[in-house]
């Protein structure tokens, strides 16, 4: 009996088969149109609707102002710049205030609070001037202008405006292979790259959102802005009359963003083309009615979900990066700390690529945030150009409060022009720092294309300045 | 230490050096690989694939034409067709070469294999359309029989792959072979593509330029022996018969013929509206279910609202959404005012 059904079934199947050949392929495609058809009558029976939905008059009237061909582009730069200078301006006060209360008194009361412990210098030195002032630092720069961008930037989305940027944006970035939404996960990364990278959730394509993450570290992060405002006025800006020498700093930092731009098109259009071009893309983009924000809704989900999630993954990253500073500049083998070892194991190869020891080791060790890359140089420099009167110790981070200071730690270290011009190509071309490595990784849930978003731009950067400074020693002998 | 011009030319030469070595398909590191693969089974593989598609076409293979097809020396190909015939999977009669029962199945389980990964990757991936052939080359000999019967199942066991040839059951099985050559229509005639032929790719990759897909209409405007004239998609084109004899079309009746002057959504300029006929075939996989998800299926009313800053995308009112598609996906949407 068993055996007589199994027969039947497959004469069945077989002849279901056959028969398949003369329906053709596009069944499943017949069968949803159907079903659409079939919804559609049911719903002109029995829904009412009252009068027709249209769209309201203003909000043409504003899509017009906002994606015309000649309002378009200008409206979108005035926001931007709207927005980047509240940051700037308005993080400056809470930054100052965070740093004099958890650097400038923090540490010393700490200091003060185990010394009256009696404990052992090695403890005191491993946990409060690592461990602390890594975290304090790292939380003193990063906070308020996130707390201030991220916000800023969630209430446009909210509003329904950028969706229209990357309308507006989309035919540049589809030259380059990938999405306009991409306009929108890169203006994040200028605020912070773990948060960029976060934003990428919001391209539907898997081929363009990796374009977007592994691109991602292009926008300068708020942990770079102040290495490069700083480098470029010591030793850009120096070189200018200094009438103007104000606006030829500010004019290299403009530049080194825009070469970054720049940066990101060439490596979107390189990738798609090469190791990202068997994955599936698509593109669409949904341009949802304007509506009034909700503000504190807004400013809670964005305090809560971005700033802080990207801040306590930074300060759990920094917290191990301290410890490991203090300690290489405090462990000695023979005469040297390790630090010095290291240093001068890299120094020749550093300077082939117009760098020097001191800023490789920085950029290795303060992996978890570009925030203490500045303190970490500085740190390094003195212990190992051997400078005294600056600095709070052996192995604790700080930082100088004049450009005088500044250059003359940075001379005594041996920096010249190309130093200053490689550093901040390298500051703008290097790995990312390991939150933003970590959110790749949770994003994409990928080693594979965690290692590529990792090393990509770290290589790129080291052929980068190799050129630069051959070419550099090439013409000035 | 060096001087700066040593390590420049040292540097430059490291960058071609890697250019060279790793350049997609051209590069070193790709020629080696595939010189490696068309070894052993592969070549076996291959040659059965080759003496099936004789078969099929109900062409004569001789020792010579194998030895042609599949690029090898005619040393080569008598030492293939000896270890072929040991294997009892080809036998000669006479001048021809014939498989056996057991070769030809073989012959089918690797085109079954070749043809589901065709699919996959028109499908699946974002792989374009003159690189699906050489890439399920590679695939057909390393991917298993029962692989693919699982990635079939997963795709909705698709009848046809990308190109219009019908991808052998899991028995074997295939329907006989339909249609004609493009340079066998008449002048005035319309036909439906069903096949385009994949090898060589360069033709391939040229008919894919001139917007060739299967399910497409055309329309022979004029037919010659050096140049065949035809209206596709609504534009005049013109082939050499040695390109156009790779499209293989069936003829359709007059009164269907109709179908092929629809505008494309792209023509509508913004305050128009139309309603959807088709989505074109040349649009699949993941683009093709999101434009369907979307609601653009026939029937569905759409009017194009605005069009961006820079001239591309242009918004479009699609059931009460606003939603923006790049020109290139309106292209292959077709309406009717």
């Amino acid at each position: 009996m068993d055996e007589k059904n199994h027969n039947n079934l497959d004469e069945l199947l077989d002849s279901a088969n056959s028969l398949r050949w003369e329906v053709g392929g596009n069944l499943h495609e017949a069968l949803m149109e159907s079903i659409y058809a079939d919804a559609t009558r049911i719903a002109d029976r029995v829904v009412t609707r009252e009068g027709e939905h249209t769209r309201f008059d203003w909000e043409r009237n504003l899509d017009r102002l906002l994606t015309s061909r000649w309002t378009g582009f200008p409206v979108m730069l005035l926001i931007l710049a709207v927005v980047f200078w509240l940051t700037i301006a308005g993080a400056n006060v809470p930054s100052a205030m965070l740093a004099s209360l958890l650097i400038d008194m923090g540490h010393p009361f700490l200091k003060g609070l185990a010394a009256g412990m009696h404990m052992p210098w090695w403890l005191d030195g491993l946990l409060i001037d690592g461990v602390y002032l890594a975290a304090a630092w790292v939380i003193a720069v990063m906070l308020p202008p996130m707390a201030i961008f991220f916000p800023l930037f969630t209430l446009l989305e909210d509003f329904g405006y950028l969706p229209r940027v990357a309308f507006n944006l989309d035919n540049m970035f589809r030259k380059a292979g990938a999405h306009g939404k991409q306009a929108l996960s890169m203006s994040m990364g200028y605020g912070c790259n773990a948060a960029g990278i976060i934003a990428t959730r919001v391209i539907d394509s898997p081929r363009e959102r990796l374009i977007a993450i592994i691109t991602n570290n292009f926008a300068l992060c708020n942990g770079r802005w102040p290495t490069q405002i700083l480098i470029a006025s010591l030793f850009i800006g120096a070189m200018a009359p200094p009438a103007v020498a104000g606006l030829v700093s500010a004019a290299a930092v403009v530049g080194i963003t825009l070469f970054g731009v720049f940066l990101t098109f060439v490596t979107s259009w390189g990738l798609s083309r090469t190791v990202l071009r068997g994955q599936p893309s698509t593109f669409s983009l949904e341009l949802p009615p304007y509506r009034p924000p909700r503000f504190w809704k807004t400013l809670y989900t964005s305090i809560i979900d971005r700033t802080l999630l990207v801040l306590w993954r930074a300060v759990v990253f920094a917290v191990p990066a301290g410890a490991a500073i203090w300690l290489l500049a405090n462990l000695t083998m023979g005469d040297l700390s390790i630090a010095e070892h290291l240093i001068n194991g890299m120094n020749p190869f550093a300077l082939l690529i117009g760098l020097n020891g001191v800023i490789l080791l920085a950029y290795i060790i303060a992996i978890p945030a570009n925030e203490i890359v500045i303190p970490t140089i500085l740190m390094l420099t003195i212990l190992s150009a051997k400078v005294s009167g600056v600095g709070e110790g052996t192995g604790v981070m700080f930082e100088l409060t004049d450009d005088e200071a500044y250059l003359k730690v940075f001379t005594a270290g041996g920096w010249t022009l190309l130093t200053a011009i490689n550093l901040m190509l390298f500051s703008l071309v290097h790995n990312p720092c390991s939150t933003t490595i970590f959110t790749i990784y949770k994003e994409t849930g990928s080693v594979k294309w965690t290692v590529i978003a990792s090393l990509l731009p770290v290589v790129m950067g080291l052929v980068l300045c190799f050129f630069v400074a051959q070419f550099w020693y090439l013409f000035t002998g | 230490m060096l001087s700066p011009l040593t390590t420049l030319l040292i540097g430059f030469a490291l960058l071609l050096a890697l250019y060279l070595f790793l350049r997609p398909h051209k590069g070193y590191l790709w020629q080696w690989r595939r010189a490696w693969q068309n070894t052993g089974r592969a070549l076996i593989e291959n040659a059965l694939k080759y003496l099936y598609d004789g078969e099929y076409k109900q062409l004569p293979c001789t020792l010579q034409s194998l030895s042609g097809g599949l690029s090898i020396s005619a040393g080569r190909a008598i030492e293939l067709l000896t270890r072929l015939e040991a294997l009892d999977l080809v036998k000669s009669q006479g001048n021809t070469l014939q498989l056996t029962d057991e070769g030809r199945s073989y012959a089918l389980r690797i085109i079954r294999i070749h043809r589901v990964w065709e699919r996959y990757l028109a499908d699946e991936t974002g792989v374009p359309a003159p690189e699906w052939h050489a890439e399920a080359e590679q695939q057909e000999h390393k991917m298993t029989f029962g692989e693919a019967n699982v990635l079939a199942a997963q795709l909705g066991n698709p009848l046809y792959d990308p190109h219009g040839d019908p991808i052998p059951t899991a028995r074997g099985e295939l329907p006989p072979s339909l249609g004609m050559p493009m340079t066998d229509l008449q002048k005035g005639q319309t036909a439906e593509v069903i096949h385009i032929e994949d090898e060589p790719e360069e033709i391939f990759a040229q008919l894919v330029a001139q917007g060739f897909d299967v399910g497409k209409h055309i329309h022979i405007l004029d037919s010659s022996p050096v140049r065949v004239r035809f209206a596709l998609d609504g534009e005049e084109q013109s082939l050499a018969p040695v390109f156009a004899v790779n499209v293989t079309v069936l003829a359709l009746a007059e009164q269907k013929s109709e179908e092929l002057s629809y505008p494309s959504l792209s023509e509508l300029s913004p305050g128009e509206s139309a309603s959807v006929v088709s989505i074109s075939r040349a649009c699949r996989g993941v683009q093709r279910r999101r434009l369907m998800d979307l609601g653009v299926i026939a029937g569905t009313c759409i009017k194009a609202e605005m069009s961006s800053a820079a001239g591309d995308p242009t918004a479009y009112e699609i059931r009460g959404a606003i939603i923006a598609l790049r020109k290139s996906q309106a292209d292959l949407i077709l309406v009717e005012k």
